[in-house]
């Protein structure tokens, strides 16, 4: 088929995209357009607010799926009554009611306050909902778009090229001086390797030769220094970041991200609920997700989903099971996450000091996980210098603390007594924590 | 034609090419041209010099470590349903007890991520506990047991043994259904099933025996009162491994009940032992600590006075006020003696021919002097000597005073008649099943050797050992059972006092403990668990007072978080004496008849008690309180004797013991020789509990170590075959042993070997109770430390010797800020409160991560603890007497190191003194000891370079080495402690040093880190006592005291400040913070010459 225009690469994904993205939009709108958008508004919203956390419109959860309940109340029962007090309906003696009762594990329903018109909206809702399509701007990425090459293989082309020159010009330049020497009757200049010539010139250039020695010397072995500080660092400025590949693919942003960004905002001590009482912040046992993905078993992708499959492997939930309300099959695998903060065995690192006493963020070490990070990193180096300069630096969170106070009265008590300890500390008018002790050994080696 | 088909790998193979096919045959290609390579010229004249060689060396070296920097991927794996109790990194507590067949304690286990990993005594429950103090008393062997869970040679499931020696394992099912069978058949044909304990205090596992006992017999009323047993006969034998059986039998007689009193020794001004370790291994050692200790601080009240007579220097005997020793033989003399002075002044009949001096006058005096608030402790297990001990008490009108009968003890309450006749049944084929749990009578029984014979003859032999022991082993079942840590119990060490065991781990292993064993087999509906509930359920019924008990579950609950539940409420009735003193004394008499040159006494020692955890190496590295000794059993003998044998008095590194042969009738081994400052002369000592698997048997590793080639070499002899049979009761005296020096030596393990403190005044201070009521302090014991000064200090214008400055005003160093700022951590030592039972020191190795070096590495004094027991014997040697007697200084000197023949002793635990001016800070080249703005001397071990120079200067010798890398196979067959599963015993908040730095004493700066955080998140001030350091909450006794010497209301302060307080080595200027309180002890100033 003969092409008018040609297209660069670049376009074609775009068109692709483009294309893409409208059929998709095309079908949902197609799908999830119900008859009449105001019912159904007024449902969704009547839904989200008293019924979804027990129910799903098109799955079991703690309830049944809303959708079809109208069609498969019809004639056996009276789904307003039941829905508006479903203890008293139980004792009307219906019987569909009190099937469904038994079903679900004799759990009432709580009785809902609202009208038959609302419920009638809340069923419309169900009936006409269908599941939302992946977001648009998570759209798979149409091929062919071009990969951003690396600088490098062109400074090489470009030294390679420099070297090339340099050599060419120099082999004039000889030609042009043998020339010279020629006509001034004058020997041609002995043929010297490129290592005697340089030999031969630093011998000339002596004082300036040296210097450059040194300093080429000096710049290396600076250079060497440096990087061996970095050695097993792993976070910090200018070293490249541990970010291990997890058995999880668990995205922070979306959890623990702001919720103006369409993320979750959920407090990262929901999860991590060590750090305010123990050493360790610990990494959530699968029970604590399932306090979530029991309901949630699909993501935003079908990636994520995928992900959220893998929790289920491993508390043993089987999401199909129990008519689709799903079940606990009692197969556990225990996840395998690799651990990306790491301090050496001989240092002693409690959370909870400074999460419950010290009171910083999160984010102050870990980084922006909460924005940037889809997947966990080490984003401060975590070395000694780095703990101490912190250390150097922050003011100790004294106020309000009854132990503190403690310390504040002793140090003031000391202070009447003519010792110099408090103005010192004072000095720059806070306490920080290294002047209560926070440079000492055995604060964290013991 | 399928036949005919061929397979080809290759085409050479295709075409039977021969070159092809060559060395096709072989696995591997032919030989390597190496000779081809080497003899090739260029090679021969490669020219790799040296330095080229040197330039590739080191750049391999580096590479490879720069490889190495590489940080490993490490796996965090989180619970999928985490239990809700567990938050990683916080440890848990959970209140449980500790009874092993000797020793009862209520306990608290402390365990991280569901191991347990510290013991330490219960402050809310027991009656191991002071109701004034906030800890309970554990001993070494109790906190050590913790290490006995992770014992990596525990059997780990049934087995059952196959012709000699060889053991199959079997499932649980299996073995039931072999075992049920077995007593089914025994049932069937009336036979005689046996079940062999220690002593039971458990009522709930009394009730499983007797569930047992209903499945296999059945008693039926044949008619005129006559009871009719059908089935098997069961009975249930409790045999304690150390018998109390003649005393037992004396109360029994005397008094009508087959029991041990109960003690209240905080009720006794007087004390008198005769031959009882009361504070070691006699009773219940728990118990009478903290009564003991409570009347020995002076500030208490009046202080109690403690005589003691007995033949070794027992822990007892070392704290006693007056101490007389006297040989086992001379006992029923002393008794009957005493018996008669007291009688006299009671009116009572007279026995006659005991001995008379002046000691026990003036015991009598002062015993009757305190009626009803005396108490006379006899150890002697011999019906007569113990029937005329009761009557001694009972004319000093004890009972029910200090002496309580009717809430006795529960715990020793075997009866050796019925052992010996169990062992006579068995040897006449009149037992069809034995089931033995919890002892080792092949080991500990003085004819063992017997009883394994026997256990031929006896049709179903079951052991529930968690070992193959001495007697597992001659076993045709081991049914192992739990560890006291991952089982259910319930225990009454006295009426109405509840205590409870609770698993604080998952079974590690395929075990069952036995009560469950026992219920199977009696194939019972219920569990231990279910029957203790139940035992509880109707204990509570019978205790409910009008209805205001709580519901049942609200009980259990509280009894499990305390441990226990106590409605002790013992009904008081008069105890009325209907002993014959008479006969006991004639009895008592002819029991000592024939005694020769060498009398022996054998006894437990603190660290190994009765043997049964011999195979525990924190215990075994644990010195002996006395004689610094670890690792061995050896025969104690006075230091004159041991002269006028020739042998060698001083132990060292270098200094090998003398070897003797001691034999008692047809018995006979050879042991060391330790000099035991104190011993009667004319009497030796021997440890009991050494000696295990001397035929091979699997006893744990620590108690039997292996040659060179394998071969089994079991620590120290046992010392049981020694025992006999006395007056019905097995007796720990040999009246008649002959010693005999072999001329060889043998290397010993002794941690402290200097025996005096050579007459310093400035590390022990001690005085008597006369000077510290009425004296200034300052002018008598406890003079501050003073240092001669270059300023005319008295103002007489000489500058001279009497120039003497206080030390605290003589300092190289400014203030520190510690004194007044913050923190300041410090410890207060009291020496009167300290028995130096040493459960400090196992607390802090378990505490601490501190570990087991092994018997050629304590010779070598490379032992690792942090903390030590040092003990000081007096020496007759005074510098007064040396000047009045005109002896010089060198000779005085070395007779300051001679200690008494009756010395007096004191126990000093000593670890790093924390000084404010430490001189150990200043000489670390690297500062890898800092000092903190808390009072604390820091130690970075990340930062020892191990020059030493630290433990060099320091002037308390508490810094240790650290030489080998502990955690190697090397060290697999000493250091047990740390094997693949032994390492789960580890405080994972204390690192795990490597060689090559110095170590120290922390004061538990994980704990202060740990209770400053709880503070901090409270909101509120530290409160005192909320942390403890490790030796602090295992000492029960109250003498150690840790805390906040800021803190104007913290206990550790107001000890500080008492007039006894003193500092180790005061004039040397460190500045402590860990201070000691001078000794008291109760005796008459003028006695003192």
């Amino acid at each position: 088929m003969p092409h008018p225009v040609r297209l660069s690469h670049r376009s074609t994904g775009l068109v692709q995209a483009a294309l893409v993205l409208l059929f998709s939009l095309t079908c949902s709108w197609s799908i999830a357009q119900p008859a009449d958008q105001a019912q159904y508004d007024q449902g969704e919203k009547l839904f989200k607010q008293n019924c979804a956390s027990c129910h799903k419109p098109d799955k079991r959860m703690t309830g049944p799926a809303l959708k079809g309940a109208k069609e498969r109340w019809d004639g056996k029962g009276d789904i307003h009554a039941w829905v508006h007090n479903s203890q008293e309906y139980l004792k009307s003696g219906n019987e569909y009611a009190n099937a469904l009762y038994a079903e679900y594990n004799k759990t009432l329903m709580t009785p809902q306050a609202i009208s038959d018109a609302e419920i009638d909206a809340v069923l419309y809702y169900a009936d006409n909902y269908a599941p939302p399509a992946p977001p648009p701007g998570e759209a798979p990425v149409p091929t062919g778009a071009p990969e951003e090459t690396p600088a490098w293989p062109w400074f090489l082309v470009l030294g390679l090229l420099f070297v090339v020159v340099w050599m060419s010009l120099n082999g004039v330049r000889k030609g042009l001086t043998n020339a010279v020497r020629e006509q001034q009757g004058l020997e041609p200049a002995p043929d010297m390797t490129m290592w005697q010539g340089f030999k031969a010139w630093a011998w000339n250039n002596k004082v300036f030769a040296s210097v450059l020695g040194l300093l080429i010397t000096t710049v290396l072995l600076v250079t060497l220094w440096n990087w061996a500080f970095d050695i097993g660092v792993y976070g910090g400025d200018g070293v490249a970041h541990y970010r291990p590949e997890q058995p999880i693919a668990f995205n922070h942003t979306l959890h623990a991200g702001k919720a103006s960004d369409k993320n979750l905002q959920i407090n990262c001590q929901y999860c991590h609920s060590g750090a305010e009482k123990s050493k360790h912040a610990g990494i959530p046992s699968p029970n604590v997700c399932m306090n979530c993905h029991r309901a949630v078993a699909e993501g935003r992708t079908p990636d994520g989903t995928q992900e959220i499959a893998k929790i289920y492997a491993a508390v043993g939930w089987d999401p199909a099971a129990n008519n689709g309300g799903g079940a606990y099959t009692g197969e556990e695998h225990p996840i395998h996450w690799v651990k990306v903060h790491n301090l050496p065995d001989h240092v002693f690192f409690s959370h909870a000091q400074h999460v419950a006493v010290g009171k910083l963020e999160c984010q102050e070490c870990h980084g922006p996980i909460d924005t940037e990070m889809t997947v966990a990193e080490q984003w401060a180096p975590l070395t000694m210098g780095w703990c101490i300069q912190c250390h150097n630096e922050k003011e100790a969170k004294m106020a309000g603390n009854g132990y503190y106070d403690e310390i504040m009265a002793r140090l003031k008590a000391s202070d009447d007594l003519g010792h110099r300890e408090l103005k010192q500390f004072l000095e720059d008018e806070k306490i920080t924590v290294r002047e209560l002790g926070g440079w000492e050994c055995a604060k964290c080696h013991y | 034609m399928p036949s005919t088909k061929r397979y080809w790998k290759d085409l050479g193979e295709l075409d039977r090419s021969s070159e092809a096919m060559k060395g096709r045959d072989s696995e591997f290609p032919g030989p390597l041209p190496i000779d081809q390579v080497l003899s090739d010229k260029g090679f021969a004249g490669a020219t790799t010099g040296r330095r080229d060689f040197l330039k590739f060396l080191g750049f391999g070296l580096g590479a490879a470590s720069l490889a190495a920097c590489e940080t490993p991927v490490i796996k965090s794996i989180p619970y999928v349903n985490k239990p809700e109790e567990i938050t990683p990194g916080v440890a848990n507590w959970y209140a449980s007890t500790y009874y092993d067949g000797t020793d009862f304690a209520s306990i608290l286990v402390k365990t991280r991520e569901g191991r347990p990993i510290h013991i330490q005594g219960n402050p809310r429950f027991g009656i191991n506990r002071d109701p004034d103090l906030t800890n309970g008393v554990i001993n070494a062997r109790i906190n050590s047991s913790v290490l006995g869970l992770y014992d990596s040679t525990r059997v780990r499931g049934p087995v059952m043994r196959h012709g000699e020696n060889e053991r199959m394992a079997h499932s649980w099912a299996d073995a039931d259904k072999a075992i049920m069978g077995r007593l089914d058949e025994i049932g069937s044909k009336g036979g005689r099933i046996v079940i062999l304990t220690p002593t039971i205090i458990s009522p709930s596992s009394k009730a499983a025996i007797e569930r047992f006992r209903m499945k296999y017999s059945t008693e039926l009323d044949g008619g005129d009162g006559l009871q009719v047993t059908v089935g098997a006969q069961v009975d249930h034998v409790q045999y304690d491994t150390i018998s109390y059986s003649g005393t037992a039998t004396a109360n029994l007689k005397c008094f009508g009940k087959r029991v041990l009193p109960s003690y209240d020794l905080s009720k006794a001004d007087v004390l008198v032992g005769i031959d009882c370790d009361l504070l070691s291994g006699w009773g219940n050692p728990t118990e009478n600590s903290w009564q003991y200790a409570k009347r020995r601080r002076p500030e208490n009240g009046p202080m109690s006075r403690h005589w003691q007579f007995e033949a070794r220097m027992s822990i007892t005997g070392a704290n006693a006020d007056m101490r007389l020793a006297i040989k086992p033989s001379e006992v029923p003399g002393l008794v009957i003696g005493l018996h008669d002075a007291i009688a006299k002044k009671a009116g009572a009949t007279l026995i006659g021919g005991g001995a008379d001096s002046d000691a026990i006058s003036r015991v009598a005096d002062e015993l009757w002097a305190a009626k009803g608030r005396s108490v006379v402790m006899c150890g002697t297990n011999e019906e007569g000597v113990q029937t005329m001990v009761d009557h001694i008490n009972w004319m000093l009108g004890n009972y029910g005073a200090t002496i309580d009968l009717d809430g006795h003890q529960r715990l020793h309450a075997g009866d050796d008649a019925v052992m010996l006749r169990l062992l006579a049944d068995m040897k006449a084929g009149k037992v069809g099943a034995l089931i033995i749990q919890g002892v080792n009578p092949v080991y500990s029984l003085p004819n063992g050797a017997a009883f394994r014979d026997a256990l031929a003859q006896v049709g179903l032999t079951v052991s529930t050992s968690d070992h193959a022991d001495e007697t597992a082993s001659a076993c045709q079942w081991i049914c192992p059972d739990h560890h006291f840590l991952e089982s259910w119990n319930d225990h009454m060490p006295k009426a109405g006092r509840y205590a409870l065991t609770q698993p604080t781990i998952r079974p590690l292993h395929d075990t069952r403990q036995w009560q469950d064993s026992l219920l199977r087999w009696a194939a019972a509906d219920v569990d231990h668990h279910g029957l203790i509930r139940d035992t509880w359920r109707n204990a509570w019924a019978g205790h409910a007072d009008g209805g205001t008990t709580p519901p049942f579950e609200t009980m259990w609950d509280r009894a499990l978080a305390e441990g226990g539940y106590d409605a002790y409420a013992p009904a008081r009735t008069e105890q009325m004496f209907n002993g014959d003193v008479q006969t006991a004394a004639s009895m008592a008499r002819k029991a000592v008849e024939g005694a020769g040159d060498w009398e022996v006494v054998l006894y437990t020692k603190e660290s190994i008690g009765n043997g049964l955890h011999a195979n525990n190496p924190w215990l075994q590295e644990m010195p002996d309180p006395l004689t610094k000794v670890t690792w061995d059993n050896y025969v104690c003998m006075s230091p004159t004797d041991m002269k006028n044998l020739g042998l060698n008095l001083y132990l060292g590194q270098e200094a090998p013991a003398s070897v003797v042969t001691i034999g008692v009738n047809e018995t006979s081994f050879d042991l060391p020789v330790v000099p035991a400052p104190g011993q009667r002369p004319g009497t030796v000592s021997v440890a009991l509990g050494y000696g295990r698997g001397a035929n091979g048997e699997e006893v744990g590793r620590a108690a039997c170590l292996k040659d060179e080639d394998g071969e089994p070499m079991p620590v120290g002899h046992n010392a049981y075959p020694f025992t006999s049979l006395v007056n019905g009761s097995i007796s720990y005296h040999v009246l008649n042993a002959t010693i005999t020096p072999t001329g060889a030596t043998y290397p010993i393990a002794i941690t402290q070997t200097h025996l005096t403190d050579m007459g310093r005044d400035s590390v022990v201070r001690e005085t008597e109770f006369g000077v510290w009521a009425e004296h200034d302090p300052k002018n008598t014991y406890n003079p501050p430390a003073t240092l001669p000064v270059h300023v005319d200090v008295n103002e007489d214008g000489e500058i001279d010797a009497r120039d003497r400055e206080d030390v605290s005003k003589v300092d190289l160093w400014e203030e520190f800020a510690v004194e007044s700022v913050g923190h300041r951590w410090g410890m207060s030592i009291d020496l009167n409160a300290c028995t130096g039972c040493g459960a400090c020191l196992t607390a802090c190795v378990s505490e601490n991560n501190i570990p087991v070096v092994g018997k050629d590495e304590v010779r070598r004094s490379r032992e690792m603890h942090w903390l030590r027991l040092d003990r000081y014997y007096s020496s007759d040697m005074t510098q007064e007497r040396a000047e009045e007697e005109g002896i010089g200084k060198i000779e005085m000197y070395t007779d300051m190191e001679h200690p008494s023949e009756m010395p007096r002793v004191v126990f000093m635990p000593v670890m790093c003194q924390h000084c404010n001016h430490a001189s150990c800070e200043t000489v670390c080249p690297v500062a890898a000891t800092t000092h903190s703005l808390e009072g604390l001397n820091m130690m970075a071990y990340n930062r020892c370079i191990g020059t030493r120079y630290c433990a060099n200067n320091c002037p308390y010798k508490v810094r240790r080495f650290n030489w080998f890398n502990y955690v190697s196979p090397k060290f697999g067959e000493v250091n047990p402690a740390w094997d693949d599963v032994g390492r789960m015993v580890l405080n994972p908040d204390v690192v795990v040093r490597s060689r090559g730095v110095i170590e120290k004493c922390s004061m538990c700066v994980q704990r202060i880190q740990a209770g400053k955080l709880e503070a901090k998140k409270a909101g509120t001030p530290v409160p005192d006592g909320s942390i403890q350091t490790a030796c602090a909450a295992a000492c029960g006794t109250g003498a150690i005291v840790f805390g906040d010497l800021n803190d104007p209301n913290s206990r550790v302060r107001a000890r500080s400040e008492e007039e006894r307080s003193y500092h180790m080595l005061e004039e040397v200027g460190m500045r402590p913070n860990v201070n000691y309180l001078a000794r008291v002890r109760n005796i008459e100033t003028e006695n003192e010459a």
